[in-house]
């Protein structure tokens, strides 16, 4: 299905009403539910000054929590519907850059629009939101890929590159296609203007995260404070070695990292602002 | 002799300037003035005498006739003049024997006027006598003598005084202070409310008429005030300032100037704290006898005014006394005022209000749009009115297009749906607009104090200059960035510097050298040095300084390209060669301000202008939607089928032009005073053509009473011969709009077989075979 700008721009305005009208039952979904959650704290006032639980006021107690857990979960339901809708925008996003990027489109995106774009598609990186007892998968956070994964079409990866003066750095690449008879990745840099293709080992190639991880749930999935990692330098499409100086709090939040830089007096740049998406394991070159 | 003017001198050297009592002599010179024409004419003719050489021959050296010692002396009282026996032309002078006539041999055949003016100089010759001989200032002396001595010249050569020498003659400087302080109200005022603007132009009035009034301080008290100033350049001012103002004002042969209107901004600046401290003074001591209304105004405005004045007078950088200052109208570049400007420390831009972007987007699109639609003349300033009648877009239209795209919910096109689309320095507008980012010009200074904060954002712009220009030595950067004679915009974001564009304005040759242009690196690609650049942009024109000159580094000529700079240079060398710093290995390059630009609103109104266009031609297409069956003759071996044969071409609205690829060519060859000449024989031959009589001057109210009920944008030949003459036409298309908007105006209200409709038809007919004649029309 070829997505010509404005039938994008018409499902992605579909989309949009669907979240508008999602939004609004989630919420007439949480004032219903606010009359079983006002049940259950009147209850546990009750029990608190009877002391004493009857078999009854058990049984009673029980439903209602049943009750809630279904109300919540229907909650649930529609919030994850809500955010499955947001994720469709990003694939109808991600796949019209393609397809435009496929049929030779010279609708080139400015310099300034690529990095909005690189912001924006790290800040509406899919949230992991896990069930009860559920580990983060793959590709969470700092969670590294199976060694046997194979990155997809369109996503975007660090590729480490020979650049022309000899100079080896780790580039935001597109995956072009992953040839599989000889294990190489051909890749794109994300930056239109290097017009050159590369054909890399796996070894080149390290997947961005696919999900971001929730500090707040899932802690382990983060780098820890003092980890030296790969980060992409803000405004740029590079990534260059830094040392995680402050964890996000929230899932909106990004890391706080410090560059090596010889050209600051204490090595390392100023704290700056990365997002998950653009902070992965360091590989270090072996010698 | 010159019994009446004792008094004159005496009390003038006393007055400090807007005297009564001056007055009064110069009332008492009139009148001695007027006694004089009322002579008898023998005894003109030996005042006259007692100036004139004897022209016996050319050995007798004699300058004037001296007449017998008896009875004149005892004349005390100049009204017994009349009385007295008058000489004989055959009277013999005292100092060379020969006679009265002999003197004014040259003056017998002069009319009575021409006598009459002699003798007003001879009044005046008379009055300097006493103030030489009165004076004690050796300044003043010696310029009394002089002008004594010029007049004396005068009448024996019978010419008119002109004071000549090494003192130059008015004005003596490019910008009059009447002018300049007429510029100063318009920069510092115009933008408050219309009552306020009006009491600064009444106080700038009454400026002006004092200091016309002034009296000024001998060089010899000035140099008591400032013991260390150059006397030089103040006794220079002060001789012109007697020769040309003061001394003319009871010596009416000499030619009388206004000081406001020949001195400028050098002249004031000498005078400007003597003058600003003893006129408070005086109206202190005399407030109780001012009216109520205008006590208040001298009292409490008045000061205000003055130091404001003073501000901006002591700055060098002030674009009021610039000889080009253009005052541009209010409500455009209002919304980035510039309070402190006479200020080196610091100037603030003030953040932009959302609805007064709105409004004055939408106003201007509007305009804009409507000027596209009239024909495609250039635009001038603020000009809706050259409006085609007949085939205009309604102002409900408009209106109703602006409604739909400026509602932002109506607006999810895809550049909301894709903000990459959207223009380059979009987000930084809306940083700015929410107060996330701010713009500030900043500055060191060395004569007033500079605020910590100034200092430490200059701190922050030296790193970010040199983290960002690493090629730069960090030293050079600090001394340009600290220099007094560079500013620099700072964009400050969470309170601190994170770009800049440190610049150096020469006002003088009317351009501004970029310095160091940098934003830090983790805040590059959002549009800040756009921004950055449109806000110096907007400041410079606000400053009235035009021109941008650089010298880009490879990396940075992308950069400039963007922002419209071209290799190109459009100022002469001679303008900017040792001024801008040199750099080797880089390129010269350069940018031309247009003043009608507002550059921080440039993309969101074009971007307006294009959406309009954008609906307009869809509600064109809704209307006249309709399918044609594709064109055959083609396959049946026709090469080319006119245009307008096409079927349905013409209701799109599609008009034949004449050409399109000649159009360029057309503009391109004719610069303004070819232009100049070629449209003004067009429009002589036009105007003396048989048919153009109903054109040549406007319509009459008076004869047409309701002709312009009908006919809201008039025009004729006189009109335009008004406007080529004000050099309004700087393109040929505004000059073809202008002829025909006077034809179908014609066309308009009269009936086609008319005699005016005829002549319409045929001069145009004329004009256009003029026009190409001229090569003005495109073939």
């Amino acid at each position: 299905m070829a997505l010509s700008l404005d039938s994008a721009t018409q499902q992605v305005q579909e989309r949009l009403k669907g979240i508008y009208k999602l939004v609004k039952q989630i919420q007439e979904e949480k004032i219903r539910n606010e009359g079983n959650l006002n049940a259950v704290i009147k209850a546990h006032e009750k029990l608190q000054s009877d002391d004493k639980i009857s078999p009854y006021h058990k049984s009673k107690l029980k439903g209602l929590y049943c009750s809630v857990v279904a109300d919540a979960e229907k909650e649930e339901d529609l919030i994850r519907k809500a955010l499955s809708k947001i994720y469709e925008i990003r694939v109808i996003r991600h796949e019209r850059r393609i397809q435009a990027k496929q049929a030779g489109s010279k609708e080139t995106i400015r310099r300034g629009a690529l990095m909005k774009m690189l912001l924006i598609t790290a800040q509406t990186l899919p949230l992991w939101i896990s069930k009860t007892g559920q580990q983060p998968p793959a590709l969470c956070g700092a969670v590294p890929a199976d060694p046997t994964y194979v990155a997809k079409l369109g996503d975007i990866v660090a590729a480490l590159v020979k650049s022309t003066d000899g100079d080896e750095n780790w580039i935001l690449a597109e995956v072009v296609q992953y040839l599989a008879s000889s294990g190489r990745y051909e890749v794109d840099d994300i930056d239109e203007e290097q017009k050159e293709r590369h054909t890399l080992s796996k070894r080149r190639i390290i997947p961005l995260p696919l999900m971001r991880a929730n500090p707040e749930t899932d802690p382990d999935a983060l780098f820890p404070k003092g980890a030296t990692v790969m980060a992409l330098y803000p405004q740029t499409t590079c990534f260059y070695k830094a040392v995680i100086n402050q964890l996000p709090q929230t899932a909106q939040d990004e890391y706080q990292v410090l560059f090596e830089d010889s050209s600051y007096s204490e090595g390392f740049s100023p704290p700056l602002m990365v997002a998950q998406r653009y902070v992965i394991a360091i590989k270090e070159k072996k010698k | 002799m010159a019994d009446t003017c004792n008094q004159t001198t005496v009390n003038n050297a006393s007055t400090t300037g807007v005297g009564t009592i001056r007055l009064n002599n110069i009332q008492k010179i009139q009148m001695r003035k007027q006694q004089v024409r009322e002579w008898p004419h023998p005894k003109k003719l030996e005042k006259l005498a007692v100036y004139s050489s004897c022209k016996v021959d050319e050995s007798c050296k004699c300058n004037g006739w001296k007449n017998p010692p008896a009875p004149t002396n005892v004349n005390t009282m100049p009204g017994m003049n009349i009385a007295l026996p008058t000489a004989n032309l055959t009277d013999p002078c005292r100092s060379c024997s020969h006679t009265l006539s002999e003197h004014v041999s040259h003056l017998l055949n002069s009319t009575n006027e021409e006598l009459n003016q002699l003798l007003s100089l001879v009044v005046d010759i008379e009055n300097l006598f006493v103030c030489v001989n009165k004076e004690e200032d050796p300044d003043n002396k010696q310029v009394y003598f002089c002008l004594f001595k010029l007049l004396r010249k005068c009448i024996m050569q019978m010419t008119k005084p002109v004071v000549e020498g090494p003192l130059g003659s008015p004005p003596f400087e490019k910008l009059s202070i009447s002018k300049g302080v007429a510029n100063f109200v318009m920069f510092k005022y115009s933008q408050q409310t219309p009552k306020e603007f009006q009491k600064m132009g009444d106080l700038a009035k009454m400026f002006i008429h004092c200091l016309n009034h002034w009296k000024l301080e001998t060089p010899t008290q000035w140099k008591q005030h400032y013991p260390q100033a150059d006397l030089s350049v103040y006794r220079m001012s002060y001789t012109r300032w007697l020769c040309y103002c003061n001394v003319p004002t009871y010596c009416d042969s000499l030619p009388c100037y206004d000081t406001s209107a020949i001195f400028g901004r050098t002249f004031l600046r000498l005078i400007y704290s003597t003058v600003q401290r003893q006129l408070m003074d005086r109206f202190i001591a005399e407030k109780d006898r001012l009216p109520p209304e205008r006590r208040d105004m001298i009292i409490n405005q008045f000061p205000k005014f003055l130091a404001d004045m003073e501000m901006e007078l002591g700055n060098d950088a002030s674009p009021v006394w610039d000889p080009s200052y253009v005052h541009r109208p209010a409500n455009h570049h209002e919304n980035i005022k510039d309070e402190n400007v006479a200020q080196p420390g610091e100037a603030t831009f003030h953040r932009l209000t959302t609805n007064g972007i709105v409004r004055s987007i939408s106003k201007d699109a509007e305009k804009n749009l409507l000027k596209r639609q009239a024909d495609n003349e250039s635009s001038t300033e603020g000009d809706t009115k050259r409006l085609r009648l007949s085939d205009d877009i309604s102002e409900e239209t408009v209106a109703q297009i602006l409604a739909v795209i400026n509602d932002p919910k109506k607006m999810l096109g895809p550049e909301s749906v894709f903000p990459e689309n959207a223009p380059r320095d979009e987000a930084a507008k809306q940083e700015e607009r929410r107060g996330l980012i701010s713009f500030h010009v900043v500055g060191n200074s060395l004569t007033q104090t500079v605020s910590k904060q100034t200092m430490s954002w200059l701190v922050g712009l030296q790193n970010v200059f040199s983290h960002q220009l690493p090629r730069m030595p960090k030293e050079y950067i600090t001394r340009l960035v600290f220099d007094c004679k560079h500013r620099t915009l700072a964009l400050i974001k969470d309170g601190r510097p994170i770009g800049g564009i440190c610049f150096r304005m020469f006002p003088t040759q009317g351009f501004t050298e970029i310095v160091f242009c940098a934003v830090t690196s983790s805040e590059q690609v959002k549009g800040y040095g756009t921004h950055l650049m449109n806000h110096i942009k907007d400041y410079h024109i606000k400053h009235n300084v035009l021109h941008f000159l650089t010298f880009a580094d490879e990396y940075a000529i992308g950069y400039f390209k963007k922002q419209g700079f071209s290799k190109e240079i459009k100022l002469p060398k001679s303008v900017y060669n040792g001024y801008i710093k040199d750099y080797e290995g880089a390129t010269l390059m350069g940018c031309e301000l247009n003043p009608r630009i507002i550059y921080t609103e440039f993309t969101a109104i074009i971007r307006k202008q294009k959406e309009i266009v954008k609906h307009l031609i869809e509600m064109k297409q809704q209307e006249i939607s309709q399918v044609h069956p594709g064109l055959n003759c083609f396959k049946d071996g026709v090469r080319e089928i006119p245009i307008d044969s096409i079927p349905g071409l013409k209701l799109t609205g599609w008009r034949p032009s004449h050409g399109y690829g000649s159009k360029r060519v057309i503009e391109e060859t004719f610069d303004a005073e070819q232009l100049y000449q070629a449209l003004r024989s067009v429009l002589n031959q036009v105007r003396s053509h048989p048919s153009s009589w109903p054109f040549l001057k406007p319509v009459d109210r008076a004869e047409v009473p309701d002709y312009y009920d009908h006919i809201k944008f008039p025009m004729d030949l006189k009109t335009m011969g008004d406007r080529l003459k004000n050099r309004y036409y700087v393109h040929r298309k505004l000059f073809m709009a202008d002829i025909s908007r006077m034809f179908s105006n014609c066309r308009h209200y009269n009936e086609a077989d008319t005699e005016y409709c005829k002549c319409a038809n045929a001069l145009e007919k004329y004009y256009i075979a003029k026009m190409k004649d001229a090569g003005l029309w495109e073939k």
